[in-house]
């Protein structure tokens, strides 16, 4: 018991040296700026999901008729390489901040290829439904899912670009701007969180 | 400024003379006029008009005509047609500030200009004077009225592209600004203008719920927003005027300047 306290006591001290290293990223990673964003962001979107959880309420049989005409496999399949995409970013945030900066930058290839691999998928979906032709009575419904994964192929648009920019600050010589490549990385996510809850409550809340 | 550095520039003068040199007199008084034109704007679309919040789409005919030829209606057109133009000081304003962001082509800031000059037609002076015809001949077919109020207000409401062009200038211009005249916060919020601008868009195919005219999605969130950003970047303006360094205003003026 007393050997087992003094080992806790002694262990302090190095705990607290570590954690002074990485105090900066450790409590606050990316940018203020990007927060801001991402937290309002995310408050608009809650409007657009309450409206539709709303008005899917009031209008059950047309939404239900429109949800059925979505294919869940094509859903499933962005949600996973969103997912893939996602894991790949986290991954090249851990290699620029081990200043792995080559690694780092394949890394977010790859991250970005899924995202484009994503617009392709959607935009061919949006094709079919539209060549397809919609169900009568399921406009409502449609509204929503045009505007809803529009707003979101535009937030993938976006983060595109941003991962551009950091695969630019990634490429410089010497250490990359840690807290860019977190703000880019931070901003993915949020595309990714996004999807999932359009994913879920489109493709799957039948 | 502080009154110390102003005493100095004008050499001690009167509180007058000070106020007439101020260097940055022509800039403040644009500054102020902005809050004017917004408290005008609040009275004519709001107080007067009662064009917002709008009326909804499926008003009956007789509310409709009630609404076209109401008096206090064509009292707010006219104001209106009066004070748009003072929206030109503040767009000016930005147009000085962004001038000195640096690393910034200046297609952005003549694009900026560019369309507020056009987005003020559709968005606000189209549905005027479609909304003042109501009172001006108010024999007019009331099929013909119900035409011009579903007409003005799809004007209204749905005037998107422009803004959604000044919010996309507006924020790559904020983002690439390497001196920082606006927050970068500042352009983030500019995004979530613009994707309220592309939320209203069917407003052309709906007459009811979040998406029509009237509804939650495509006037009273995009409003809120919109308001929330221009409070942002007048404040944010205001922080631009104060920081300017005097040296840049070329102090004393001389010859060569004007």
């Amino acid at each position: 018991m007393l050997s087992g306290d003094g080992a806790a006591i002694e262990r302090v001290p190095d705990f607290e040296m570590a954690d002074q290293q990485t105090q900066s990223r450790a409590r606050f990673p990316g940018q203020p700026a990007m927060w801001f964003f991402v937290i309002g962001d995310l408050w608009i979107f809650t409007c657009y999901f309450a409206c539709y959880a709303f008005d899917r309420g009031q209008h059950s049989a047309g939404f239900l008729q429109g949800q059925l005409t979505l294919s869940q496999g094509i859903g499933v399949f962005n949600t996973i390489l969103l997912l893939t995409s996602s894991l790949l970013v986290a991954f090249c945030v851990q290699a620029a901040r081990e200043g792995a900066t080559a690694l780092a930058r394949r890394l977010l290839l790859l991250g970005g290829g899924c995202g484009i691999v994503f617009l392709l998928v959607k935009a061919s979906e949006w094709y079919l439904k539209i060549s397809t032709g919609l169900p009568e009575g399921s406009d409502s419904f449609f509204v929503y899912y045009f505007m809803l994964t529009g707003l979101h192929f535009l937030h993938v648009c976006l983060g595109l670009v941003i991962l551009a920019l950091v695969f630019r600050e990634l490429k410089k010589a010497g250490p990359p701007h840690v807290a860019f490549v977190e703000s880019g990385a931070i901003y993915w996510h949020l595309v990714d969180l996004l999807w999932i809850i359009i994913f879920a409550l489109l493709y799957l809340l039948r | 400024m502080t009154g110390a550095t102003l005493a100095s520039i004008a050499g001690g003068e009167s509180r007058k003379g000070r106020l007439l040199s101020n260097p940055k007199l022509d800039q403040w008084i644009c500054f102020w006029s902005i809050p004017v034109f917004y408290i005008l704007f609040g009275v004519i679309f709001v107080l007067l008009g009662r064009i917002m919040p709008p009326p909804t789409p499926t008003m009956s005919t007789e509310n409709i005509i009630a609404f076209m030829t109401s008096p206090n209606l064509s009292l707010a057109v006219v104001l209106l047609a009066l004070s748009l133009g003072m929206y030109a000081l503040n767009s000016g304003l930005m147009l000085t500030q962004m001038k000195r962001m640096v690393g910034v082509s200046p297609v952005l800031r003549y694009a900026y200009i560019a369309v507020l000059g056009v987005g003020g037609l559709p968005g606000c002076l189209f549905p005027g004077y479609m909304f003042a015809l109501g009172a001006f001949r108010p024999e007019y077919d009331p099929e013909i009225l119900a035409m011009l109020y579903d007409l003005g207000f799809l004007c209204f409401v749905g005037s998107l592209g422009c803004f959604i062009i000044q919010y996309v200038v507006f924020t790559i211009a904020v983002f690439l600004d390497k001196r920082g005249i606006f927050p970068k916060w500042l352009g983030y919020f500019s995004i979530w203008t613009l994707v309220t601008e592309l939320v209203a868009t069917p407003v052309f195919i709906t007459q009811t719920g979040p998406y029509a005219w009237d509804g939650l999605l495509s006037f009273y969130q995009g409003t809120l927003i919109w308001v929330a950003w221009q409070t942002s970047v007048t404040i944010c303006l205001y922080q631009a005027i104060k920081n300017q360094p005097l040296e840049e205003l070329g102090l004393p003026l001389k010859e060569n300047e004007l």
